[in-house]
């Protein structure tokens, strides 16, 4: 009974000292529920690891979260139009300057120079190195320099497109650490990665150009940082950064709230989760922000084209008229995500809503109704279903099992689709199954929902251009995976890529939105939203809703009381 | 003994390396490989990316030429690389598996220790009070789910009344000065998981233990013992205890091959750096290397601590003769 006494009494004293939200400079925490691997920029593929590589190290440019293009590396984006870049003679390639900047340093203090630059194109166009987007690199044919302007670099292009200087994603290296790994492992197999300074001593000085540098890493745990004194741009204010891995979500919320981290990052609550946070820290009055930024992930269901009744293109036009995706939003949502119309999100500069560029669906039953009905599909009053020559109106509905978010949207529509005779059998599957063999071997029956990944003014060819349709003959890869043919499209993006007036290059992409919604291969549903919660002291914290991390402003970041 | 042993270990072997490559194929029947799941991540992933990459890694070939390149590396050493984590497995794997060992077998002794005295303590009195209220904490122990116990503990310990971490296996950036300062500090983040995956298991032991005992106490030699006047005690532990034994060594032993494997949700919970959670991610996102050692080491420690019972029979009850 003593100690039951006592137990009671430390409960009342200390319920009350919930570890408060940082507000010192002195250290932050994040906490991430996804897996990062080693840190070597042409090699790493995982969402985390590029979230902790942007505190670390820079590129020429980025996407700001507002969406433009601004320099990081580099002294000036080169256009056409500023006479830093321009075509070859016979117009096939386009030679830029990329100027870097002076101060620019790794972190033992060399300067960042063309020559890193190059040996990462050397690197990565090595058929021994695994690099996931190759042509990330190689779109650059050859880079050079004079000697005595090392910073000055000439980069020769391989084709002349019009996105030549978002370079985000092309990465130095650093030459005079990694120069003599590459070349003792360059001709074995995977050699270089497993051997790079990077996966053998990440910590060591020189590795990184960012605002801060690796103190320790602990795959599958956590990333120490610590500035980095030789960073070009305004020294970071926080003096010291701990990126956790929390793998279960779960317990997200009691990590935070027992001080183990001070944030959740981009890469941790689920949607509902941080609604349902944000609800906490209002009834609570807890020291934290729930931020949501609407991105451009956008969430849709692939029709399968392949399949006979969605062949029809009256009865997707249907489908699409039959649901209320306003109500969805304020249902599940909380109104906190934004409908979608098409693939185009509205931070991209490629999106119009204009009824006169493409074709709008807003909910209507009685329309959806009347495109059934002249597809032929009566509906028979009996069982509240249509049918046509006897056959059942009914499709199939996969997304990944296990997703509660998806699956309750799933629901929400199957009963929508009923009202207007529609039946929608739902059958979801693990993920790797689903993406793995489902989309792409289009064996789903009808419908596949999920989400794509992409940037602003991103060429669709991967998910539009018939080529692109995954296939035996192309080992299954493209993403085309609705089996989606239309020449001219195709004609389209062949078109955009080569077109540098963005004008008509934006009037281009709206063709392309206008054949998207009149030929509806794909129902739009809503563009997710990033959510983080972030300690009220926290200032300088932007959500990009793209995907470039919001750590590439991490040097902005202060704790302040 | 030594022929008897020799002749397992030879067994062993030659059991691993058979069961090593059906793992192999079937790990090769799941959809999907690595490079499906970096197509998933970039859809800006080509149609040539994906054949270099596939030819890259190997996945091109056969299945048995995949296996023979597999285990030609293993016998020289070389236990593979990491497609997940993009190092070598040995790296990922040798921190991973210490933490896990040492948290299972924490976990283990903890629920053993508790469990075994409880065990007989219920069985001498079996039907009294004693003995339902012992058996009502075996069963919450049995029935309750190691993820739902794990959070209410980090809810109550962590975040309540803040004890104990929330999660994790030391504290991050922190100089320890002494290795006992090192020890203090691993201790401190072993507590909640440990009491987890002890309390889960102490009801299964604590069962067995009481069962054992019952029976044992049943035989005549018990009668015998009282009526030649030995204590209590020696009664107990002697004559009862030891011939429980028997059943608790094949129970305990084989727990002990499955403390490689068994703490994946608790780990997950914890976010514990275990192997648990490696093992069943390296098997979700197609990492065959990590996956394939993993399995290596679950079949060895079967295996082996099987033997390790046979020959703790004969220990227990010199009856057994191993030859």
């Amino acid at each position: 009974m003593k100690l039951l006494k006592v137990l009671v009494l430390g409960l009342f004293v200390t319920a009350s000292v919930n570890a408060p939200a940082a507000v010192s400079n002195d250290e932050l925490k994040i906490g991430i529920t996804q897996e990062f691997e080693n840190l070597n920029p042409l090699i790493m593929t995982m969402s985390a690891t590029t979230y902790i590589y942007s505190m670390v190290g820079r590129s020429l440019v980025t996407l700001s979260p507002d969406g433009k293009w601004i320099t990081q590396l580099a002294k000036e984006i080169p256009t056409i139009e500023n006479k830093k870049a321009s075509f070859s003679p016979d117009k096939k390639h386009i030679v830029a300057t990329w100027e870097i900047l002076d101060n620019a340093k790794w972190s033992d203090g060399k300067p960042v120079v063309c020559a890193d630059f190059d040996f990462a194109l050397t690197v990565a166009a090595s058929p021994n190195v695994s690099v996931g987007e190759k042509e990330t690199y190689t779109q650059v044919k050859k880079i050079s320099w004079d000697e005595k302007t090392p910073k000055s670099c000439t980069f020769t292009y391989e084709k002349a497109k019009w996105d030549f200087n978002q370079l985000a994603q092309f990465r130095p290296l650093p030459k005079h650490l990694e120069q003599a790994v590459w070349d003792k492992y360059k001709n074995q197999k995977e050699g270089y990665e497993k051997n790079s300074i990077y996966n053998k001593a990440p910590s060591t000085p020189g590795l990184y150009n960012g605002p801060y540098k690796i103190s320790e890493v602990k795959l599958g745990s956590h990333v120490t940082l610590v500035p980095n004194e030789h960073f070009y741009g305004p020294a970071p204010k926080i003096k010291k950064i701990i990126v956790k891995l929390i793998p279960n979500t779960g317990t997200l919320e009691a990590n935070l709230r027992s001080g183990t981290i001070d944030m959740v990052s981009s890469l941790g609550f689920s949607f509902d989760q941080a609604v349902a946070f944000e609800k906490k820290i209002k009834s609570e009055s807890l020291g934290y922000n729930a931020q949501f930024k609407p991105s451009i992930t956008y969430e849709h269901i692939d029709l399968n084209l392949e399949n006979p009744i969605l062949k029809d293109v009256k009865v997707r036009k249907a489908l699409v008229y039959a649901i209320n995706r306003d109500e969805l939003i304020k249902a599940l949502f909380d109104g906190k995500q934004q409908v979608a119309i098409h693939n185009v999100s509205p931070i991209d500069p490629w999106y119009t809503n204009d009824p006169k560029k493409i074709t709008l669906y807003p909910y209507s039953k009685r329309e959806a109704g009347r495109l059934l009905d002249e597809a032929g599909w009566k509906l028979n009053n009996a069982d509240g279903l249509r049918y046509k020559d006897g056959k059942k109106l009914s499709l199939q509905f996969m997304t990944t099992a296990g997703n509660k978010t998806r699956e309750t949207v799933q629901t929400f529509l199957q009963g929508q689709w009923k009202s207007v005779g529609v039946e929608v059998n739902i059958k979801n599957e693990p993920a790797r199954v689903f993406f793995a063999d489902t989309t792409k071997k289009r064996e789903y029956g009808g419908m596949a929902m999920y989400a794509w990944v992409s940037s602003p003014e991103n060429s669709p060819r991967s998910v539009l251009h018939s080529s692109n349709i995954p296939s035996e003959k192309n080992g299954w890869s493209g993403q085309n995976n609705m089996a989606y043919v239309n020449k001219k499209v195709d004609e389209i993006i062949e078109k955009i890529d080569t077109e540098f007036d963005s004008k008509k290059r934006t009037a281009l992409a709206q063709e392309i939105l206008k054949y998207y919604t009149d030929e509806v291969p794909v129902i739009p549903l809503y563009y997710r939203s990033d959510v983080a919660v972030t300690p009220t002291a926290l200032k300088g914290f932007r959500l990009p809703g793209h995907q470039f991390a919001e750590t590439n402003e991490i040097e902005n970041w202060s704790l302040q009381k | 003994m030594t022929n008897f042993i020799i002749r397992r270990l030879i067994q062993t072997v030659i059991v691993i390396a058979l069961l090593s490559y059906f793992c192999f194929y079937l790990m090769t029947l799941m959809p999907g490989d690595p490079v499906d799941l970096m197509i998933q991540s970039n859809p800006r992933i080509t149609s040539e990316d994906v054949a270099r990459l596939r030819n890259l890694y190997g996945l091109d070939q056969p299945t048995y030429v995949r296996y023979w390149n597999w285990m030609s590396g293993i016998l020289q050493g070389d236990l593979g690389y990491s497609r997940t984590y993009r190092i070598p497995v040995s790296d990922i794997m040798g921190p991973k598996l210490v933490n896990t060992f040492v948290l299972s077998f924490a976990s283990l002794a903890l629920a053993l220790i508790i469990a075994i005295p409880l065990g007989v303590w219920s069985a001498l009195r079996a039907g009294t009070k004693t003995d339902y209220v012992i058996g009502f904490f075996a069963f919450s122990g049995v029935s309750m789910p190691s993820f739902w116990l794990g959070l209410i503990l980090i809810i109550a310990f962590a975040v309540w009344i803040p004890w104990f971490p929330a999660g994790g296996t030391e504290t991050i950036g922190v100089d320890h000065g002494s290795w006992w300062s090192i020890v203090t500090d691993r201790a401190y983040y072993l507590v909640l998981p440990t009491v987890t995956l002890a309390y889960i298991s102490i009801g299964r032991f604590l069962r067995f233990t009481r069962s054992a005992m019952l029976e044992a106490m049943r035989n005549d030699y018990i009668r015998t013992a009282r009526a030649k006047g030995l204590s209590r005690v020696v009664v107990i532990w002697q004559h009862g205890f030891r011939n429980a034994l028997l059943s608790l060594i094949t129970m305990v032993t084989l727990s002990f091959s499955g403390v490689f494997s068994g703490a994946t949700i608790t780990e997950t919970v914890f976010a514990y750096q275990g192997v648990g959670k490696l093992v069943y991610d390296s098997i979700i996102a197609n990492d065959f290397n990590v996956a394939m050692i993993s399995f290596m080491i679950s079949v060895s420690m079967v295996l082996i601590f099987n033997l390790i019972a046979d020959i703790m029979y004969s220990f227990a009850d010199p009856r057994i003769s191993l030859s």
